[in-house]
């Protein structure tokens, strides 16, 4: 055990922790040459194709050190991004120690911050390392700075590295190995492992990741699961190699995987322990909360025949996202679908693309909400994320929206314009402290409403790339709100219909009558666009009828052409969302929705 | 099909001596060695043993030499070609055949050559009267020349029909208004004009892509349309398709009008159609690779398709939106006018409110305006199960 290290790898999003997980699986021999591909880790084609971590991932390698000993490493990559930050928790907890990965041309930023105050929560030692030294822009004395003045930790243990180059790879596996403590435990002692992460396996079942932090898990036992209270007999485990090593146990000190037939991720809980059935450990170890979802939006299949393959692929989603919810919702423009909740606008765009992609389903989603709390005249209390279930207005007393605390780090001199962005946000107690030379950390409470949308491209874009953004939640607050339904030719669509702040509604309800307008191709007949609040106008806009239609040549070899294409778009139309008998593309809705994140 | 009108021969003359950057035909650049061997190729089309269903072609009473540039071609070679078409193919006994030229090929000795042939109209792709317009264009001729053209053609007692576009970016009504006085003064048969589509692969694709293309508004377009239609038809050029104008019935086109009335056509060259009723097909579309199967002995068909009732329905009701005359559904091959007309009560009502057409007994008559939005009422129009193709 003593030749064991358990850590993963943590940082700001894109700093380079896929890539330095590359390099420390090529140098340890954890890879064939022949199988390799940048980021190998990252499985999920959107994993790949957008070149970003959602989901950790757990290997485990042999390393020979200098000192001649052989070493045993699991190795936790973590994603990045704050809507998977769940993610990076659970990984912590089954770790010593911890490598904080930091651009050498980009240096802290937000991500950076928050990761390294969760992992000092759960005790771990940190390894900062400074990646991308071979970049031009890279400034190693600065980031030490950083890493100092903002960290607090000791520059003397950063190790300096290219992932991408494979410089300084082996220095950052010495130090794995000097730096960071073995883990403890007692192979002898009663059963405890934490369960802190789950993949699905479509012939096995789910594939539960442990850390065993007390006594020897061993095929045959039957382990009981604390929190559930549940029994499942262990039917395989082993090591998590780029593939599954089957072991005959797992011993303190070790991560591995283990096989127990049980159906559904939904059927366990990350962080829930593991104890021998027959010889219990006396208490679970510290639990874990798992992610609740803040952003709520609904789905529905383009073609109503897709429902039923709408509820198999959520469900499936679900074996291995626990953090996706879903219940039925119907709409009078886009009929039957599902209410989702997600931990973030990422999330939900991860789990609509993996939706069309490995389940073939095209779907329109209604306009994201974060969830209301409203006390109504009668004493009763509501939860609401849904515009459909918006109570009438007069019977509210009180409204609540979620409000979260910002942390951003910038350079000093955007600080004017990011308390400006704050305020015009609605935020509040906008503070600044300082940081190493020429950063300032800016705090501020904003409703979660506020920065779900476009935030952070806009602070990215008055800070030149050098702002970062991270947050979490923290209470509700009262609120003035209302709702905002849109009307097409005096039809209300319900799917655009959304609860915002008052100060909002005008602005929001004017962009959504103008991406209609812009997106919703002409008709035969003039078409009204009305943003209302009750039974009041507060935007509008229309679109013209067309006046010509018709191709300028049809001769011989045309007519099949244009055949063909009248017969396509004849078949588009049944496609089409008919409201107040306008023809409606699913490509306005998207734009419009679309445009709500980067407006 | 047994009253049906007789077939038109289409021949296809790929070679132009450069490509416009609008254009998406079948057409390539070629010195005169490779034009000699397409000729020859041409030629071994024409006298193609045919399988049994390609025989039994009815004399066709129109023939259309269409490209590409026909005139880029010596006389004499076209000589040929015509001869060995009225050798081995049914022709009626006096066929009228077109040939499209370009203005700068258009001399006193060329237009006599081709009257000689048996021509009896052009269709000159002048295109613009604007030496700007023409130069953005890719054209290879002037103002002048493209005047000269249609005097020439004229004088020499040919039917004579000039190719105009409009729509180019940055074109200001008045400009279009000019090009169209323009071609009235000069008093020919007939006048084309077009709307200027950016097809895909073409050099204006690419720069639309780039995003150097500043498109005319849908609004301004619509407006261009409708004023070409009424200044034409106030100058005594009624249109009788939505490209297509013309000083009188003798002066349209046999040939086009058989593509939107439903009849058949023989097509011969790289990427001609074909269509005997109830199929469609096609050749190669790249000169060479027809060339090679055709030197080779073999059939250049490169694919076809036999319609379905619906299918037909479709293209008889798309192209028959396009003729002012409209569309007779007592002509629907395998359908019920009444069942149609029923199916379709409230498009075809809310159509008529809007000024859009007329439903008079079995013929759907559109307006101008109507014409001007062929494909959407194409579009909305049920077709489903139910006898020939027809027209006017
Ligand atoms: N120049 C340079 N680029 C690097 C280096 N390490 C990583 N990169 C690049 O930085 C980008 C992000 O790398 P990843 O390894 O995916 O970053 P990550 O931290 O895993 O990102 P998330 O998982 O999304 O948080 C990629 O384009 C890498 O090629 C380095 O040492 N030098
Ligand atoms: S001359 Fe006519 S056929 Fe030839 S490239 Fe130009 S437009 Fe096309
Ligand atoms: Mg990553």
């Amino acid at each position: 055990m003593k030749n064991v290290r358990n850590f993963c790898i943590i940082a700001h999003i894109d700093h380079g922790k896929s890539t330095l997980a590359d390099r420390l699986i090529q140098h340890c021999g954890g890879v064939d040459e022949r199988e390799f591909r940048d980021q190998i880790l990252d499985s999920m084609d959107i994993e790949r194709e957008r070149g970003i971590t959602i989901k950790s991932n757990t290997i485990t390698l042999d390393y020979t050190a200098k000192d001649g000993k052989e070493y045993q490493l699991n190795l936790i990559d973590t994603p990045g991004h704050v809507d998977f930050s769940h993610e990076v928790r659970r990984s912590l907890m089954s770790c010593e120690g911890a490598l904080l990965v930091v651009d050498a041309a980009q240096g802290v930023e937000a991500q950076t911050v928050a990761n390294l105050y969760l992992a000092l929560e759960y005790d771990l030692e940190i390894v900062p390392v400074v990646n991308k030294i071979d970049l031009p822009s890279a400034d190693v004395d600065g980031v030490l700075e950083e890493i100092e003045e903002d960290l607090g930790l000791d520059p003397f243990d950063a190790v300096p590295c290219s992932a991408k180059k494979g410089i300084g790879i082996e220095d950052v596996l010495e130090a794995i190995v000097t730096k960071l403590p073995p883990p403890k435990g007692d192979p002898e002692a009663p059963l405890q492992a934490l369960i802190f992460d789950a993949q699905y396996d479509a012939y096995r079942g789910v594939v539960l990741v442990v850390r065993v932090k007390e006594g020897t898990l061993s095929v045959g036992q039957t382990a009981h699961f604390m929190h559930t209270d549940k029994e499942y007999d262990i039917e395989e485990l082993g090591l998590l190699r780029l593939e599954r090593e089957k072991r005959k146990s797992l011993e303190a000190g070790s991560v591995g995987f283990v096989i127990a037939g049980i159906k559904a991720v939904r059927d366990i809980e990350i962080g829930d322990t593991l104890t021998d059935a027959d010889r219990p450990a006396p208490a679970p170890l510290p639990g874990y909360k798992p992610a609740k979802p803040v952003v709520f939006s609904s789905m529905y299949p383009l073609s109503s025949d897709d429902y039923p393959d709408l509820i198999k692929a959520l469900d499936k989603l679900a074996l291995n996202d626990a953090a996706l919810t879903f219940e039925k919702d119907s709409s009078v423009a886009l009929g039957f679908g599902f209410r989702c909740g997600f931990l973030g606008l990422l999330h939900l765009e991860v789990v609509q693309e993996r939706l069309q992609r490995e389940y073939d389903l095209s779907l329109l989603l209604s306009a994201p909400s974060v969830r209301y709390r409203m006390e109504l005249s009668d004493g009763t209390e509501l939860s609401i994320d849904n515009p459909a279930l918006y109570p009438d207005p007069t019977l509210i007393e009180q409204a609540y929206e979620p409000y979260i605390r910002a942390s951003i780090l910038l350079p000093e001199r955007y600080i004017g314009a990011v308390m400006e962005l704050c305020r015009e946000r609605r935020g509040e107690k906008t503070t600044f402290s300082y940081l190493a030379v020429g950063r300032v950390e800016l705090t501020s409470e904003l409703p979660l409403a506020e920065v779900l949308f476009d935030f952070y491209d806009r602070l990215k874009s008055m800070t030149q790339g050098y702002g970062s953004f991270d947050y979490e939640m923290l209470d509700r607050r009262p609120t003035d709100l209302v709702k905002v339904d849109i009307l097409v030719n005096d039809e209300p669509v319900d799917a655009l219909s959304q609860l915002v702040h008052r100060d909002k509604a005008r602005a929001r309800a004017l962009h959504y009558c103008d991406r209609l307008a812009d997106t919703i191709p002409r008709q035969q007949f003039k078409i009204k666009i009305q943003g209302v609040i009750g039974g009041k106008v507060i935007a509008r806009s229309t679109i013209n009828a067309y006046r010509k239609d018709v191709t300028a040549k049809c001769y011989g070899g045309d007519i099949t052409r244009k055949r063909k294409l009248l017969e396509k778009q004849k078949a588009g139309k049944k496609k089409m969302m008919v409201v107040g008998s306008v023809e409606i593309p699913q490509s306005a809705f998207i734009a419009v929705l679309k445009s709500d994140s980067s407006s | 099909m047994t009253t049906s009108p007789s077939p038109g021969l289409y021949v296809h003359i790929p070679f132009c001596s450069a490509i416009c950057p609008y254009c998406d035909f079948a057409v390539t650049t070629g010195g005169s060695e490779r034009r000699g061997r397409f000729i020859e190729a041409l030629l071994a089309e024409i006298g193609r043993d045919r399988g049994s269903a390609l025989d039994g072609w009815d004399p066709f009473d129109t023939v259309y030499l269409g490209g590409g540039t026909p005139s880029a071609l010596p006389v004499d070679e076209l000589g040929r070609l015509t001869a060995e078409i009225g050798r081995r193919l049914p022709l009626a006994d006096r066929p009228v055949i077109s040939m499209e030229a370009n203005p700068e090929d258009v001399t006193s000795q060329t237009v006599a050559g081709w009257a000689q042939l048996g021509v009896d109209r052009l269709s000159l792709g002048i295109q613009s009267f604007d030496a700007v317009e023409l130069a953005f264009l890719g054209r290879r001729h002037d103002p002048a020349q493209a005047v000269r053209a249609v005097e020439l053609s004229l004088a020499s007692g040919l039917t004579v029909s000039l190719d105009l576009i409009y729509g180019l970016p940055e074109q200001s009504p008045p400009a279009w208004q000019r090009n169209l006085e323009r071609a009235v003064e000069l008093e020919p048969h007939h006048i084309s004009c077009y709307q200027l589509t950016v097809e895909p692969g073409t050099a204006f694709a690419r720069r639309s892509r780039r995003g150097e293309w500043n498109a005319p508004g849908e609004d301004d377009l619509a407006e261009l349309f409708f004023r070409t239609h009424e200044f034409l038809a106030t100058a005594g050029y009624p249109a009788y398709e939505v490209s297509n104008f013309a000083r009188g019935p003798r002066s349209q086109c046999g040939h086009n009008r058989k593509y939107w009335e439903g009849a058949r056509y023989l097509g011969l060259g790289p990427s001609a159609h074909s269509f005997d009723g109830r199929s469609r097909w096609w050749n190669h579309s790249a000169e060479p690779v027809w060339r090679s199967v055709v030197e080779a002995g073999g059939n250049p068909e490169a694919d076809r398709e036999t319609l379905s009732l619906e299918a037909r329905a479709l293209e008889f009701v798309m192209l028959g939106l396009r003729t002012p005359c409209g569309l007779d559904l007592g002509k629907l091959d395998g359908f019920e006018p009444e069942d149609v007309l029923r199916r379709n009560q409230r498009v075809l009502a809310r159509a008529a409110d809007e000024g859009l057409l007329s439903v008079e007994g079995e013929r759907l008559v559109p307006t101008l305006g109507g014409m001007a939005r062929a494909d959407a009422i194409a579009r909305s129009i049920e077709l489903r199960r139910s006898r020939g193709f027809g027209g006017c």
